[in-house]
C-alpha cells in the first residue's frame, strides 16, 4: 500500500480550544469534501510521552492528514500541562485527568461534528490512556495503541528483573552487532555487572519454567477480555527493537493469544523500528499498518455507526477549515 | 490559584500555505509598546525546544509583551509537508508572522528571539526588513554546513541504538535526520548561512545567549560587535535542550528564560 501523504489530497485543518475551561488546544483535520461521518469514526490521537500533538518526527501530523486524505475527521490534542494546554491545578493524577479530558474531546467532537463513536490513538502513555478510556466509555469503538507500556516502571526499585531484561534486549539486537560496543567489552570499559545481570535474566527467561505474571498482568487480562465482550477492536502496534514488545505478550498470557487468534486483537510487530519510530521508513511502515487497521475497524459500505440527526452548527462548522 | 490564561490558536498566512501560530495576551492593563515573535528551531530541534518555547512565550506574555510563537511552512502544525523545506520560504513565514503580530497587535515595535536555525532566521530576517527594535538569539545556528554536519553526526549516534533503516532515502531526494527529511535544495540552502558574514546590523539591541556546553567561539560575538546594534552578550550553564535527551525528557532552562524576560523587559520598559 502507498502512503497516502505522497499522493497529496488537500485537507483543511482548524486549531481549536475546548473543554470546561477552553484551555485544551487541538487540531481538528477534515477530509477533502463532503464528511460522510455516519460511516467512520473520528479519530483521536493522544499525547505519546510529553511530546506535542505534533508527535516525534512530527508522525501526528502525517497520520492525521492520511486519515482525512481517505475520509476521517481526526482531532490531535494536548492533555493539560502538555504543548499548548493550559496547566490543570486540581491535583487530578495524569492517569484520571487524561482519560476525563479525552472524553471532554469526544463531547467537544459530537457538539460540533456530530461524531458519535472514535477510535483511540496514542503512543506509550498515549496507548495507555486510551485503552484506559476504552475500558470506560462507551464511545470508543477501537484503538491503536502503539508500543503500549503494559508494566508500571516509575518505581525504580520495582522491578530488577524487568531492567535486566531491557538491558539484554539492547545487547541482543544492537550491542552485539556494534563494533565499538565489543570495543568497549575488551577495553574494560563495559558495565560488567550491568551485562552479567542481563545475561543472567536472558538465560532465565529462554530456559527456566515461567515465574509468576507481572502484577499488571490479571486487570490487564480482564480488561482485554470486557473490551472483547464489547466488540471494541483492538490494534497492538509494536516496534521490534522495543523491549515493550515481550512485557506485553508475558502480561497478556493465553487470553492475549487466544483474542490474538480470534482476530479480536491484532498484534502488528513493525520491523527495524525502535520505540519513537524515529526513521523515516519507520513513519511510512507505521502509517501504512494504521491506515489498514483503522479501515478494518470501520464498518463497511451502508452500516451506519451513528445515528443521523442534525447538530446545529455542526454542517457550518464542519466545512470551515483553518 | 494560578489563573488559567489561555492561548489563542489560530491559523494565518497565505491560503496556500497556512502557518500555524499560537497567540499569547498579556494581561489586561500591562500591555507593553513591543510585540515579540518567537522563531522556533526545526526538525527534532523543534520538538524538543517546544516546551520551553511555550514556557518563554507566557513568562513573556505576564509581564507584558504580547507573543506569537509559530510554525515554518512544513513544520509543526503549519501546512505543507516536512520534504518542503526551505530557507527562502522560511523567511517569507518570519515576514509574513512579523506583518501578523504587527496587525494584531496593532504594534510597530517588535522583538525578535530566536532558538538554534530559528535564531539564523531572526537575524537574516532582521537583516531583511531593517526596523527590528531588538532581538534575542539563543544559540543561534551561526555556520549551517557546521549544524548540517552536527545533524548527520546525531543520525549516526543514533542508529548505534536502533536497527539501521533499509530504505534508499537519497534517491527519494533527501536524506532521513532523526526522522526528518533534509532534502538537498534545503542542504545547500543551509549551507550558504554563515551569520558571519552579514554586514547590517539585525537590530537596535540584540542580546547574545550562548549556553557553555554549545557555545563555539567568540566569533559572533565580535562580528556582532563590529555592526552598529547594541549587544548584550551572555554566556550561561544551561542545557542543550534541543537534543534528545536518554530518557525522553523535554528541558526547561530557566536561568535562560528568566535572562531573556528581564532584557527584554530592560529594552522595552
Amino acid at each position: 500500500m502507498k502512503n497516502v501523504l505522497m499522493q497529496k489530497t488537500p485537507v483543511k485543518e482548524e486549531a481549536v480550544l475546548f473543554g470546561e475551561k477552553k484551555s485544551l488546544a487541538g487540531i481538528v483535520t477534515y477530509p477533502p469534501g463532503v464528511i460522510d461521518r455516519w460511516l467512520r469514526p473520528t479519530v483521536i490521537l493522544l499525547n505519546p510521552g510529553i511530546v506535542h500533538r505534533v508527535g516525534p518526527g512530527r508522525i501526528y501530523v502525517k497520520i492525521a492528514r492520511a486519515l482525512a486524505a481517505i475520509g476521517y475527521v481526526v482531532l490531535r490534542f494536548d492533555f493539560s500541562g502538555i504543548g499548548d494546554s493550559a496547566v490543570r491545578y486540581d491535583n487530578l493524577r495524569f492517569e484520571k485527568s487524561a482519560v476525563s479530558e479525552t472524553q471532554a474531546a469526544m463531547e467537544f467532537m459530537k457538539a460540533t461534528r456530530g461524531s458519535e463513536c472514535f477510535v483511540l490513538l496514542g503512543g506509550c502513555s498515549g496507548a495507555q490512556i486510551s485503552f484506559d478510556t476504552a475500558c470506560c466509555d462507551p464511545r470508543t469503538i477501537g484503538a491503536i495503541l502503539i508500543n503500549y507500556p503494559v508494566i508500571e516502571d516509575e518505581d525504580d526499585s520495582a522491578d530488577a528483573d524487568l531492567k535486566h531484561r531491557r538491558a539484554a534486549h539492547y545487547y541482543w539486537n544492537f550491542a552485539l552487532f556494534n563494533r565499538k560496543s565489543w570495543g568497549k567489552l575488551f577495553s574494560g570499559r563495559a558495565n560488567y555487572r550491568q551485562l552479567m545481570g542481563a545475561l543472567k535474566a536472558e538465560a532465565r527467561r529462554r530456559f527456566a519454567p515461567p515465574k509468576k505474571a507481572p502484577r499488571e498482568a490479571a486487570p490487564f487480562q480482564a480488561n482485554l477480555q470486557r473490551l472483547a465482550e464489547r466488540d471494541v477492536r483492538l490494534t497492538f502496534l509494536c516496534s521490534q527493537g522495543d523491549p515493550l514488545l515481550d512485557e506485553l505478550r508475558e502480561a497478556g498470557g493465553n487470553d492475549f493469544r487466544r483474542l490474538c487468534a480470534l482476530g479480536t486483537i491484532t498484534l502488528d510487530i513493525i520491523p527495524r523500528s525502535d520505540h519513537t519510530f524515529s526513521s523515516l521508513d519507520d513513519h511510512d511502515r507505521l502509517l501504512d499498518v494504521i491506515l489498514k487497521r483503522i479501515k478494518a475497524m470501520t464498518p463497511a459500505g451502508n452500516v451506519s455507526l451513528n445515528k443521523p440527526q442534525i447538530i446545529p452548527g455542526a454542517e457550518d462548522r464542519s466545512a470551515v477549515g483553518f | 490559584m494560578n489563573p488559567v490564561r489561555p492561548i489563542l490558536p489560530f491559523y494565518f498566512g497565505s491560503p496556500d500555505k497556512r502557518l500555524f501560530g499560537c497567540f499569547h495576551q498579556p494581561p489586561p492593563g500591562r500591555k507593553r509598546k513591543c510585540a515579540v515573535l518567537i522563531c522556533q528551531p526545526v526538525g527534532h530541534e523543534y520538538i524538543n525546544s517546544h516546551r520551553a518555547l511555550r514556557q518563554l512565550a507566557a513568562r513573556l506574555a505576564d509581564v507584558g509583551f504580547p507573543v506569537l510563537r509559530f510554525d515554518y511552512y512544513g513544520c509543526g502544525d503549519s501546512s505543507g509537508d516536512a520534504e518542503e523545506g526551505r530557507i527562502p520560504q522560511w523567511l517569507e513565514d518570519v515576514s509574513a508572522a512579523i506583518s501578523e503580530i504587527r496587525q494584531r497587535t496593532g504594534l510597530a515595535q517588535l522583538c525578535l528571539v530566536g532558538l538554534r536555525l530559528g535564531g539564523a532566521l531572526s537575524t537574516l530576517a532582521g537583516v531583511q526588513c531593517g526596523d527590528v527594535e531588538s532581538m534575542v538569539l539563543w544559540d543561534p545556528v551561526v555556520n549551517g554546513k557546521s549544524y548540517f554536519e552536527n545533524l548527520l553526526f546525531l543520525q549516526k549516534e543514533m542508529l548505534r541504538f536502533r536497527p539501521r533503516p533499509k530504505g534508499d532515502r537519497k534517491s527519494r531526494g533527501h536524506i532521513d535526520v532523526l526522522g526528518f527529511p533534509v532534502s538537498h535544495f534545503l542542504y545547500n540552502e543551509l549551507a550558504k548561512i554563515n551569520l558571519l558574514s552579514i554586514a547590517e546590523k539585525p537590530a537596535k539591541n540584540v542580546l547574545l545567549i550562548q549556553s557553555n556546553q554549545a557555545a563555539g567561539d567568540d566569533s559572533l560575538k565580535n562580528h556582532l560587535g563590529r555592526t552598529e546594534a547594541r549587544l548584550e552578550y551572555q554566556r550561561l550553564d544551561a542545557p542543550e535542550i534541543w537534543l534528545p535527551t536518554t530518557d525522553g525528557s523535554l528541558l526547561v532552562p530557566g536561568q535562560v528564560l528568566q535572562s531573556v524576560v528581564s532584557w527584554a523587559c530592560g529594552a522595552h520598559p
